[in-house]
């Protein structure tokens, strides 16, 4: 009764002559002729595969031995994300002083599962060195446990689920992200002094900006100030960010303080303060990371401050760490790295803005840059 | 593959079919068999990547491969189905995410069995009313399982206040349901296999077909249609659900973002890639698990292969409409060897 049985039974009865046959299925090989003309454009000049790992000797600055190309594979949450333009331009920079190579992987949203595949396939791939942005408390615990006892050495960036001692890794190199949310609470209470602040967070539970709510949180409590707070979702993208915070605003005219714990939702807290005037109103704002609109709205005194993590320095430094650990067979490299805590206010905005930089994302052009006036 | 069907000059089709040579005979299979084209180009990639890079065949990659491979297979059987009737599951991959997080919330209070039990029960429910909204209500599926993707969407985030849980200790049961190496892809093999009986073999089969093929004639044959549609979307959901299951436990991980578009749109493309039509009444189960097999390859070779992750989609995208092409290419030639 189906098609499906009823067209092969048909097909049966005629059969091609051996001419046409070769003609046409010749084109079924055209796909694995094609592939790896696909995968040769994908390799720079200056970058092999993961396999070429051990290829070619080559020197690294100064005056460490002829090391392998070594091939060290970050595992990323969100990929495309602008956020990490600088941290892949801080492994490149590291790896030009290193000779060793990198691939940039893992998922463009979030999704675990196809991260905990690259890590496995970084693994079976025979990578040299592996760093994950560890978002999830438990999914990456037994691939970077296989890892390690495999001789790979594993390190963390940009988040480390729930903190030290909770993941097998050999180091964490980002910011402290519960620290830098105290940090933020103690500016809240300093700012604010007293009445009802909001916390805006774009997905609570994202275990890179979680901590950072729990410790402004837990500041606030603890400095004993007059402080009501709640704490909004915002969602995942910026439009959906910014209708949230300006919604909220308008259903809570009262509010004294409104902060942000990630790029988006603070770019919405700082659009909101300029929508409704809300700085000369004497409403207190600040928030995470340097989006561009965020330091314009600080540079013109809608925002009183933004967070720089340094998402280069989470790029640069684990490249080291890992080279360390295999040039000294694991006798040095991983350390405990805070990538800081940088306040970005009214008075030195200037520096971000005047200078796009492969620091800050906005130019990869290699330079010295001048500190601003 | 290039030895000669037959002595030079010998153009007949008589002769051909007297004395068929084994480039003959594997391109009749070829133009014959639905599954293998896709099967062909399955077997050239692996080639490739093995290669030019020896780990792919090695017994740790083959275990990523077949991770890769199992879950998108399982839900990927489901979709033909429904995909036979004429529908789609848009919501398929956020049951995917549900169906762990009502195991969750079941297993606090009740053993673990049990709870696995309520999640799949779930997953039906999701199911059945997806498919009770296309075949009474009369809202086209791809209407009302996008409904359904955005609910479950949120109910997942909320259900979980948005943190991922982690899955029961680990025990007998968690192992044989993915925890532990290579059950994922036993469990896929399982079901195929029973899928592909259920499909070509049973009056379930044949009557999905006919729905599927000519939905007033199946009816007016005394085919039960609406039955066969709702059963379909409730089957096509719990293997969402349940692939969603050996996920969160290989990965010790219930993640409320778990699945999603994403994870749905690589199922319809294998099943598509493999063979089946979007338009309905055409499918194999054999050929969604080689597409998804295709898929996997690809994904992974390119990974291995150190591809970054702005080059990667290029690639792929690539490779999937070349693969598609080729596909299609031979499905007319099939056709056309037909008239």
């Amino acid at each position: 009764m189906g098609y499906r049985r009823a067209e092969a039974s048909q097909l049966g009865g005629k059969r091609l002559s051996r001419r046409e046959m070769l003609r046409r299925t010749a084109m079924t090989g055209a796909l694995a002729g094609a592939v790896p003309l696909l995968a040769a454009c994908d390799q720079p000049e200056d970058t092999g595969a993961a396999s070429g790992g051990s290829s070619g000797a080559t020197a690294a600055g100064g005056l460490f031995p002829d090391t392998p190309e070594y091939n060290f594979v970050f595992i990323n949450h969100v990929t495309t994300n602008p956020f990490f333009v600088p941290t892949q331009y801080g492994i490149e920079d590291a790896e030009a002083l290193l000779g060793t190579t990198h691939q940039w992987t893992g998922s463009e949203a979030a999704d675990v599962q196809e991260m905990v595949d690259s890590l496995n396939t970084a693994i079976s791939g025979g990578a040299d060195g592996i760093a994950v942005a560890v978002v999830d408390p438990q999914a990456f615990n037994d691939p970077m446990q296989e890892a390690i006892d495999g001789g790979i050495p594993v390190v963390s960036y940009n988040a480390d689920g729930e903190g030290l001692g909770t993941n097998p890794r050999l180091a964490y190199i980002g910011q402290d992200l519960f620290g830098s949310g105290v940090e933020m609470g103690n500016r809240i209470v300093e700012l604010v002094g007293e009445g009802p602040v909001v916390l805006f967070i774009a997905t609570p539970g994202q275990l890179n900006i979680q901590p950072r709510i729990d410790g402004a949180v837990q500041a606030i409590k603890d400095s004993g100030a007059n402080i009501e707070f709640e704490q909004i979702t915002t969602g995942a993208e910026l439009p959906e960010e910014l209708s949230k915070i300006e919604s909220y605003y308008n259903g809570n005219k009262d509010v004294k303080g409104m902060f942000a714990v990630d790029a988006g939702s603070t770019q919405g807290v700082a659009q909101t303060m300029e929508k409704f005037g809300l700085a000369e109103q004497g409403v207190k704002a600040g928030g995470y990371d340097l989006l561009p609109m965020t330091l314009e709205l600080i540079d013109a005194g809608h925002m009183d401050f933004t967070i720089d993590q340094q998402p280069y320095l989470q790029g640069f430094y684990p490249v080291f760490q890992m080279f360390l650990y295999k040039l000294s067979g694991g006798l040095s490299g991983p350390a405990e790295t805070n990538t800081g805590l940088l306040f970005v206010t009214k008075e030195n905005v200037a520096g971000y803005l005047e200078n796009a930089s492969r620091f800050e994302g906005d130019s990869e052009e290699q330079k010295i840059i001048e500190p601003a006036s | 593959m290039a030895k000669p069907a037959v002595s030079g000059g010998v153009t007949s089709t008589d002769n051909v079919r007297q004395q068929p040579g084994i480039g003959a005979h594997l391109t009749e299979i070829l133009l014959q068999r639905r599954e293998a084209s896709i099967f062909f180009v399955a077997v050239a990639l692996a080639v490739y990547f093995q290669s030019s890079n020896s780990a792919f065949l090695s017994q740790g990659n083959v275990r990523t491969l077949s991770e890769f491979t199992a879950a998108t297979a399982i839900i990927s059987a489901g979709l033909v189905m429904l995909l036979i009737c004429g529908e789609i599951d848009l919501s398929v991959g956020q049951t995917f995410g549900f169906a762990p997080i009502v195991m969750y919330i079941a297993d606090q209070t009740l053993i673990l069995p049990v709870a696995i039990v309520i999640g799949l029960v779930a997953a039906a429910i999701v199911g059945l009313v997806n498919g009770l909204v296309t075949v009474y209500l009369r809202v086209p599926s791809f209407i009302a399982t996008l409904g359904m993707l955005f609910l479950l969407g949120g109910l997942n985030v909320t259900l979980t206040d948005g943190f991922p849980k982690p899955t029961p200790e680990d025990s007998f049961v968690t192992n044989a349901l993915g925890a532990a190496d290579w059950t994922g892809i036993g469990w896929c093999i399982v079901i195929i296999f029973l899928m592909h009986i259920l499909l070509n073999y049973t009056p379930w089969g044949l009557h999905t077909f006919a729905t599927g093929g000519n939905i007033v004639g199946a009816s007016e044959a005394g085919v039960k249609v609406a039955r066969i549609k709702i059963g379909n979307f409730m089957l096509c959901a719990m293997l969402g659900g349940f692939a969603g299951l050996l996920e969160a436990f290989r990965i010790s991980s219930i993640d409320p973002l778990a699945g999603g578009p994403n994870t749905m749109f690589l199922a319809v493309a294998a099943a598509v890639i493999g063979g089946t039509a979007l338009a309905g009444g055409v499918g194999t189960i054999l050929g969604a698990f080689l597409g998804t097999a295709v898929i996997s390859i690809l994904t992974n070779g390119f990974t291995l292969q150190g591809v970054s992750a702005y080059t990667f989609n290029i690639i792929l995208g690539i490779a999937i409409l070349v693969a598609m092409s080729l596909n299609v290419y031979i499905g007319r030639l099939r056709r056309s060897g037909a008239t």
